[in-house]
């Protein structure tokens, strides 16, 4: 009974589905697209819909079980992260200027066009979604 | 364009190819590389004595991360 009971309790909600989620999220993606940056509708949007993806991970609502222990292989991902690590730290250190552009610099311009802003935005939240689940 | 700005640009590319390559190679059969998600879910459990260090460092760097590509 216990068990049942503990079963029932770690179930994700039944809303947690990609057929209910991919939709939402998609759907303020758009919404958030549309903000221009540097105004407070922007501003407070991105806050607001961060804030709730905050407030899922850290109620641990939609978390699921933590995987088996980490293979000796992992030391790989410090191939990627150090590359990019390298290229962002010493651009920023160099002054972030356009002959020393940072990442987002770079990505500055692609997210002022509104479709590429949307769907950058649905990478971010998708993204902030499968971290709250971890 | 200078040339700078070209390295930069190459950096970063071979940063996100290399990751997508890394992703890839953990994902085939009996691999021991694990998955970008599989390594984010242990470093978010990291915890030290009750402070979830883990959660706190990923999310508000997530959160930081949306807020400065777009609202600023």
């Amino acid at each position: 009974m216990e068990e049942l009971e503990l079963a029932t309790t770690d179930a994700p909600p039944g809303w947690d589905r990609a057929v209910v989620t991919l939709p939402v999220l998609g759907f303020l993606s758009l919404i958030g697209g549309q903000l221009p940056s540097y105004t407070t509708r922007a501003n407070v949007y991105t806050i607001c819909v961060g804030g709730a993806m905050l407030w899922l991970g850290f109620t641990g609502k939609v978390r699921r079980p933590l995987p088996g222990r980490l293979g000796p292989g992992t030391t790989w991902w410090l191939l990627p992260i150090g590359i990019f690590g390298v290229f962002e730290g010493s651009t920023f250190l160099l002054g972030d200027s356009p002959d020393f552009p940072t990442f987002s610099r770079l990505a500055n311009p692609l997210l002022e066009d509104e479709l590429l802003r949307s769907a950058g935005y649905f990478v971010w939240l998708t993204s902030f979604w499968a971290l709250v689940r971890r | 364009m200078s040339l700078t700005r070209s390295i930069a640009i190459a950096g970063f590319v071979v940063a996100i190819v290399a990751c997508a390559v890394v992703e890839v190679l953990a994902r085939r059969r009996d691999s021991t590389i694990p998955t970008l998600g599989e390594v984010c879910a242990h470093a978010i459990a990291y915890e030290v004595g009750r402070v979830p260090v883990g959660r706190i460092g990923f999310f508000g760097f997530w959160w930081w991360l949306g807020w400065h590509l777009f609202a600023r």
